[in-house]
């Protein structure tokens, strides 16, 4: 039986092979799509850090462009962290501010929309933003969504949980973190409270109520190990969390299946008829 | 066959659905292999065609007795011997996980893989035809593709039918854990090494790298020795060809000692 205290353990990774394995996954996926390189969004926190040094260590740096896209509330210390890691990756960063283009919309047709549904915007706006740069570029868009927060939902459907190809997709927060702290990127990147920063004193444990070592435990006994909610409660831990993520878990799922399309004919897209993308 | 042989594993990596870049691939190494004196070259599982090809299957489909690239492959192996893997077609038009053994321009051996993969991220179950018998070695040779190994009476039908080399053609995704190499090779290694002792032959492995769609081939091919040693292995991730020279009188040695396949009994009730 797996025991709480050495659940832990079973998140570690041996970094130096996670790293090479997937420097090398988004190297083989710009060759087999023909693009001259990616498009990372920095944010100042330690996802983009992470996926933004793979990709230079696959690619070189000079194949890899740092986009911040501060908003206006956006804290000063996302965009010096940001800058701080792409000083240290020597990667080329170009910043464009997106308060004009939130404003544009909300100011005009939607002045009482609230700071969920802004946040969204912006994540949408960035992705907007990325997309461009990359078709400008002939690069991909290098997604950023670690496994935590994609079996969570934590994130903006279309928004920043779209990308081309994601290399953190399989990784738990720990992980990431873990991976982070062996590539040494910037102390004030990886040590800090994780944010979508999305308005100002946003912090992702108190919007979610529980903490990333407690979420990435579960998720791991529920979704890799196949344990139940009440097997999981019985390890030890906190009932209420376990509830909250297990509920977040089931209503976001739809985030992860990205097209929906009813199925009229017997050789429906992705359904009836999956054809590899490689 | 000489009892002193030179294998070559051509662990490589393979474009999906592009079988006229493959065979240029498997050309190139057929000619590696060759200035190296390879005596017995062997190719990952689906190496003409690439792994998850899901509803490309059909389109990937050749009967090897017509195949243009078959010819082309027969034409290059001259007197060595290359275990290649494709999608073959039956007469009924049902499809199949299989490897070829060419040698001296013709085919001399082929088997269909008997045991699908349909769970997890595998889905060959949907796709293909299992294959319905084990065909006996030749020359020595038992051919065993990928899942087939994780059935044990396979590889000991084999080795009691006559093989002393036991080739396993692979395309075996990685995953990872803690450790210095990825999990998934240990429990390889596990599977190879005790198939190798307890039937008392060689085992040579070759496994694929690269990607496809986001899950990789991390390689890791290698030969077992027939007490069970490893004696060489491929470097993880990188394309590689593993040269290795082996002792086919090494099994019999082994055998006069330790006499497991002359001691089998398929008489005991209930086993």
């Amino acid at each position: 039986m797996i025991r709480k205290e050495d659940v832990a353990a079973h998140l570690l990774l041996n970094p130096e092979l996670a790293t090479r394995v997937l420097a090398s996954f988004i190297a083989d996926a710009v060759k087999t799509a023909g693009a001259d390189g990616v498009v990372v969004g920095l944010s100042g926190g330690v996802d983009s850090a992470l996926a933004a040094a793979l990709a230079a260590r696959a690619l070189g740096p000079e194949h890899v462009l740092a986009l911040l896209l501060p908003y206006k509330t956006s804290s000063p210390e996302s965009s010096s962290d940001a800058d701080a890691v792409a000083k240290q990756l020597a990667v080329e960063t170009r910043t464009i501010d997106i308060s004009e283009m939130i404003e544009a919309y909300f100011d005009h047709n939607e002045q009482d929309a609230g700071k969920l549904r802004r946040g969204n915007k912006m994540a949408r706006e960035r992705m907007g933003i990325l997309f461009d740069q990359a078709k400008k570029r002939r690069a991909l868009v290098l997604g950023t969504s670690n496994k935590t927060e994609i079996l969570l939902g934590y994130s903006t459907i279309f928004g920043d949980n779209a990308s081309s190809i994601n290399p953190l997709g399989d990784l738990y927060k720990q992980q990431v973190w873990q991976l982070a702290r062996h590539l040494e990127l910037p102390r004030s990147v990886v040590d800090k409270k994780p944010s979508a920063d999305l308005w100002p004193g946003q912090t992702d444990e108190d919007e979610l109520g529980f903490a990333y070592p407690t979420a990435d435990e579960v998720l791991y006994l529920m979704f890799d190990r196949g344990l139940s909610a009440k097997e999981i409660v019985a390890r030890g831990y906190d009932a209420e969390a376990v509830g909250k993520i297990e509920e977040l878990e089931r209503r976001n799922r739809f985030k992860r299946r990205l097209m929906l399309i009813a199925r009229l004919s017997s050789s429906a897209i992705n359904l009836d008829r999956e054809i590899p993308r490689d | 066959m000489s009892t002193q042989i030179t294998v070559g594993i051509a662990q490589i990596d393979s474009r999906l659905g592009d079988i006229e870049a493959n065979l240029e691939h498997h050309l190139d190494w057929i000619a590696q292999a060759r200035e190296a004196n390879v005596d017995l070259l062997v190719f990952p599982e689906l190496s003409l065609t690439g792994y998850r090809l899901l509803h490309l299957t059909g389109q990937m489909a050749t009967k090897p007795g017509d195949s243009e690239a078959v010819r082309r492959l027969l034409t290059a192996t001259g007197s060595m011997r290359v275990v290649v893997g494709l999608v073959e077609e039956d007469e009924n038009g049902v499809l199949y996980n299989t490897v070829l053994l060419l040698h001296s321009g013709a085919i001399a051996h082929s088997h269909r893989k008997l045991y699908l993969p349909t769970y997890g991220i595998f889905q060959e179950g949907r796709f293909f035809g299992a294959g319905k018998q084990l065909s006996p070695p030749v020359d020595g040779l038992g051919l065993l593709i990928c899942e087939d190994i994780w059935h044990p009476h396979l590889a000991r039908g084999l080795a009691l039918a006559g093989a002393k080399i036991l080739v396993v053609s692979s395309a075996g995704p990685g995953h990872l854990g803690s450790g210095e190499v990825p999990a998934s090779q240990e429990s390889w290694e596990a599977l190879t090494r005790s198939t190798a002792l307890v039937n008392t032959c060689w085992v040579v492995y070759c496994n694929r790298v690269g990607w496809e769609e986001g899950s990789f081939y991390p390689g890791g091919s290698h030969v077992v020795r027939p007490c069970g040693e490893i004696i060489a292995r491929a470097p993880f991730l990188d394309e590689h060809l593993l040269i290795t020279e082996i002792d086919i009188r090494e099994v019999d040695r082994l055998r006069w000692r330790l006499p497991l396949l002359r001691a089998e009994r398929t008489d005991i009730v209930g086993a």
